[in-house]
């Protein structure tokens, strides 16, 4: 190619390379009214000149190849949200109240709604970045959303999110994406349970650890005793998530050789015990940790050093020790029905047993365990009331979640009253998820209004201000994710009374935010 | 009444990404009195972090803003913050205070002043005889320098310091070549440029079409004048604005295709791309802005605006100025073209003005190919240059999509599509 024997002239000098020759221009007549070329007399000159010629004469004929386009995105089965909600999002993803985004997408998949095709690649990017949003992400997103993250490896996350299950299409199980799978198998469940074990089967030696995981998650639905066998084998799979999951499934299986295995070891460490205390005659409890970690506890899931027996002793807790700590899991896995079995009486009765040995805590902290993985409302109940589990806020605030909903909002509301203090109940607040509606908004707007009027106060007795402003703070911004946006005109009017109270004019800013928000996406 | 303009038409005034945050956080009820709005203008006093009130006033036509915080800015926070209550509806009609009426009536009169015509710079001859000389030997020099760098070998430029060129640059500049030593400057960004095509090649066909250049001019007298026009251009001789604006006008209806801004040496470079739809001619408006200052946003990637366009002269018209706009007209979809018919056009281009190195492409139909390139219907395809292709590609489904852009011999630099039913959007 002449240009390319231009560049080597070019690149080695003239001096050294001579100028190629160049038939172009003997060929071409001179144009019309044109100067007649005269080629220039030194060598450099005349490469210059004839790679000017090429120059324009590539850029001219530049060939226009052949390309493959990529194949278009399936239709769309979900309605676009309404416009005004469309702008609004575009003005979160800019930056403006973006801790919003998850309540908005949640709004948006509970009206059915889908994110328009041009806000796609920052909701996206968005979501590469933060985890917490990409199942909100994946199911507001529509068809194209998942098509348009199979282009961009940036954006493959979503390809292993849960999708809902409109957006399947024929042979999902045998050549969709995790989550269209999982989402699949989910719904399989629900309907078939025999049928999905039967088709996960099939597959089981072939899938990758992290999709086992993952579907095996999703036996939590429809879980039955003829699932016992497949999840025993998965007990000893190579993978360490898969087996914990179904160490945790088979755990809610009572009637189960794991449930079995599992009531013989708990009934090995606590016992009834009669004693006479002060004159009185009663049942205690009486506790023995196990004493050692053999490969039948390992295999039944667990572990050697259970969670926080090495963790740093926060306010007010010890350090927990290793066979505590084999204590506390043993319990958590047993069936909560083997302790009515085992003490005689009502859930609300084996609570409030008095129990021996120092071991009070590790006991309670595995019935509630329990209770949360269960789903056992009764034990739950009973441990709040019976008010014998201090100190563990976390463990608290979890068991409210086992609760059915009538009775949720007044138990929180219960519960934090009785936490009290501000640090108790920011603990307990930060782990009851939003919305914030009815009674708990009622104490929340009470912890507000005391809080801006002690932190407002230097005269007000046995409280400090920064720590008095910290707390407000720290409540106002919990509260902006969580608080119901329908308390946003009493919260106004708090806000006008204190008016150089900066945390909670934003607050009230924020809610209007969110109420607007919320409205446009009915 | 003027129409209330949206968020995003307000913060598009903002000079940068700090005054975006900014006027969010002043844009708040409390911190403003004396707000009020009328038919052309928007003004209030904010309260600042000191004891004294900002008075800030915006006029709406141009827009003209006047604020009397010490900010260097322009808009300051306060006027797009202001801008941003009105736009949100917060704002009540009423009269302007004295303030506000007095800079009013001082700019409404300073408007209707009769627009003096500035006399040409160099009406003595003498002058222009210097400039004249002045320029032939710089280029003569250049050329000489050009010559030697092609004699000793290229392969030295690849690890050659700035000042190679910059030094060539600044006797251009002493030559009064000023736009000529520009483009010698931005060549030292080539050979260590990253980029589809090598660096050789870019600066060999560089510096062929400069060497083309200062050849050009040496024999400008035997050139016909609109080519003279265009090399004389190119050098560094300019036409007055007011000149341009007295000759003739084109006419048209014109699609906006794409903006795309530039930095060099602390000035930004606005560039609009044009299609007119019924002569299918392409325009080019230029517009700058000193750091701090904001750009002119009176053209939307788009839109279609009815205007008489005033052409620079040259062999391949393309810079132009808006001589006047009219009325808006109903928005029309883009006068797109096929691949084809647009290499056709490029390539006629070239044949009248061989130094275009930019030219504004309009595809019809065209789809996203895996590798970064653009296929129409026929098959046809073009690769893309430093454009994210995500909004592109999402917006299209897949599926055909008008892009505009701006071509440039690395690929087209996607500035906007079109879709029949997403509308306009911006890559």
């Amino acid at each position: 190619m002449s240009w390319s024997e231009h560049i080597t002239a070019a690149l080695l000098g003239t001096r050294r390379r001579a100028v190629p020759a160049m038939s172009l221009f003997d060929s071409v007549p001179a144009a019309e009214g044109f100067v007649e070329w005269q080629g220039a007399a030194d060598p450099a000159g005349r490469l210059l000149e004839q790679a000017a010629v090429l120059t324009v004469a590539r850029r001219a004929g530049w060939p226009a190849a052949e390309a493959e386009p990529i194949a278009a995105a399936p239709p769309e089965t979900v309605p676009l949200v309404p416009a005004v909600a469309a702008g609004r999002l575009a003005r979160m993803l800019r930056g403006d109240h973006a801790k919003a985004l998850p309540e908005w997408l949640a709004a948006a998949e509970r009206a059915g709604y889908r994110v328009p095709a041009r806000l796609l690649p920052e909701l996206l990017e968005r979501g590469r970045g933060d985890r917490a949003l990409r199942p909100f992400i994946a199911r507001t997103t529509g068809r194209r959303g998942l098509w348009l993250a199979l282009q961009n490896p940036d954006w493959a996350y979503l390809a292993t999110e849960d999708v809902p299950a409109s957006s399947e299409t024929d042979g999902v199980w045998e050549v969709g994406t995790r989550g269209q799978r999982v989402a699949y198998l989910t719904r399989l469940r629900g309907t078939d349970p025999a049928a999905a074990r039967e088709a996960l089967a099939a597959t089981w030696a072939g899938e990758p650890a992290a999709d086992r995981t993952a579907f095996l998650s999703a036996f939590e639905t429809g879980l039955g005793p003829e699932d016992e066998e497949f999840l025993e084998q998965a007990l000893d799979d190579r993978a360490k998530d898969v087996r914990a999951v179904a160490a945790d499934l088979l755990a809610r299986l009572p009637g189960s050789g794991y449930g079995r295995r599992m009531a013989e070891r708990a009934r090995a460490c606590l016992r009834p015990e009669r004693r006479t205390v002060r004159g009185r005659t009663q049942v205690w409890i009486s506790v023995e940790p196990p004493a050692g970690h053999d490969t039948g506890m390992a295999r039944d899931g667990i572990p050697f050093h259970a969670a926080g027996s090495f963790a740093p002793a926060q306010l007010g807790s010890n350090p927990v020790g290793t066979r505590a700590g084999w204590l506390r899991e043993i319990i958590a896995r047993t069936s909560t029905g083997t302790w009515t079995d085992l003490f005689g009486g009502t859930a609300m009765e084996v609570v409030c047993l008095p129990i021996a040995d120092d071991y009070a805590k590790d006991v309670h902290l595995g019935w509630a365990r329990a209770a949360v993985r269960q789903h056992d409302a009764t034990w739950a109940r009973a441990l709040l009331k019976g008010g014998v589990v201090v100190d563990e806020v976390e463990a608290l605030a979890d068991l409210l979640t086992v609760l059915p909903d009538t009775e949720r909002d007044a138990a929180t509301a219960d519960l934090l009253r009785w936490a009290g203090d501000q640090t108790g109940l920011l603990r307990m607040l930060e782990r009851i998820p939003g919305p914030w509606i009815g009674g708990l908004a009622d104490i929340v707007l009470s912890a507000l209004s005391s809080a801006v009027r002690h932190a407002g106060d230097p005269g007000a007795p046995g409280h400090t201000r920064p720590a008095d402003s910290r707390f407000l703070g720290q409540l106002c911004r919990l509260a902006d994710e969580r608080l119901d946006p329908a308390a946003a005109p009493k919260l106004a009017e708090l806000a006008d009374r204190h008016q150089d109270s900066w945390p909670l004019a934003e607050l009230s800013e924020t809610l209007r935010f969110r109420h607007e928000m919320l409205n446009e996406l009915r | 009444m003027s129409e209330r303009w949206s968020r995003e038409q307000v913060l598009g005034l903002a000079p940068d990404a700090a005054s975006h945050k900014a006027a969010g956080a002043v844009a708040k009820p409390a911190k403003w009195s004396g707000l009020g709005a009328s038919d052309g203008a928007v003004w209030g006093e904010c309260q600042g972090s000191g004891s004294s009130a900002y008075r800030c006033a915006v006029e709406l036509a141009e827009p003209a803003f006047r604020c009397t915080c010490p900010s260097r800015k322009f808009p300051c926070k306060h006027a797009l913050a202001l801008l941003l209550l009105w736009s949100e509806g917060l704002v009540a009609d009423g009269d302007p205070p004295a303030w506000a009426a007095e800079w009013l009536a001082q700019r409404e009169a300073r408007a209707q002043a009769p627009r003096p015509v500035s006399a040409p710079k160099s009406a003595d001859p003498r002058t222009r005889e210097r400039r004249e000389q002045r320029v032939g030997d710089g280029l003569e020099e250049f050329g000489r320098w050009l010559r030697d760098q092609v004699s000793q070998g290229l392969v030295q430029a690849e690890s050659a310091p700035y000042s190679l060129w910059d030094d060539a640059a600044r006797r251009l500049v002493d030559a009064q070549a000023g736009t000529l030593a520009g483009q010698v400057k931005s060549l030292a960004a080539i050979p260590r440029g990253t980029g589809s095509s090598r660096w050789i090649d870019r600066l060999l066909e560089e510096y062929a079409l400069l060497h083309l250049l200062t050849q050009a001019y040496a024999k400008q007298a035997a050139l016909p004048p609109a080519l003279r026009e265009t090399v004389r251009a190119r050098i560094g001789f300019s036409t007055s604005q007011d000149e341009v604006l007295t000759g003739p006008a084109v006419r048209d209806q014109w699609y906006v295709i794409g903006i795309r801004d530039t930095e060099q040496d602390m000035l930004t470079t606005r560039r609009v791309w044009l299609r007119g739809h019924t002569t299918g001619r392409s325009a080019l408006v230029l517009s700058f802005a000193a750091p701090g200052r904001s750009l002119d946003t009176t053209l939307v990637p788009g839109t279609t605006v009815d205007a008489s366009l005033a052409f620079f002269p040259g062999a391949q018209p393309l810079r132009a100025l808006i001589a006047t706009r009219h009325e808006a007209p109903a928005q029309l979809p883009p006068p797109s073209t096929t691949i084809g018919a647009f290499q056709a056009e490029y390539a006629a281009a070239l044949g009248h003005d061989p130094w275009l190195d930019r030219w504004p492409a309009l595809l019809a139909d065209v789809r996203l190919s895996r590798d970064g390139r653009i296929v129409d219907p026929s098959g046809a395809a073009l690769p893309l240059h430093a454009t994210e292709p995500w909004r592109l590609l999402a917006v299209s489904g897949g599926g055909p999509i008008t892009i505009g852009g701006e071509w440039t011999p690395q690929g087209l630099r996607a500035l906007s599509g079109w879709h029949p039913t997403e509308g306009v959007v911006i890559p």
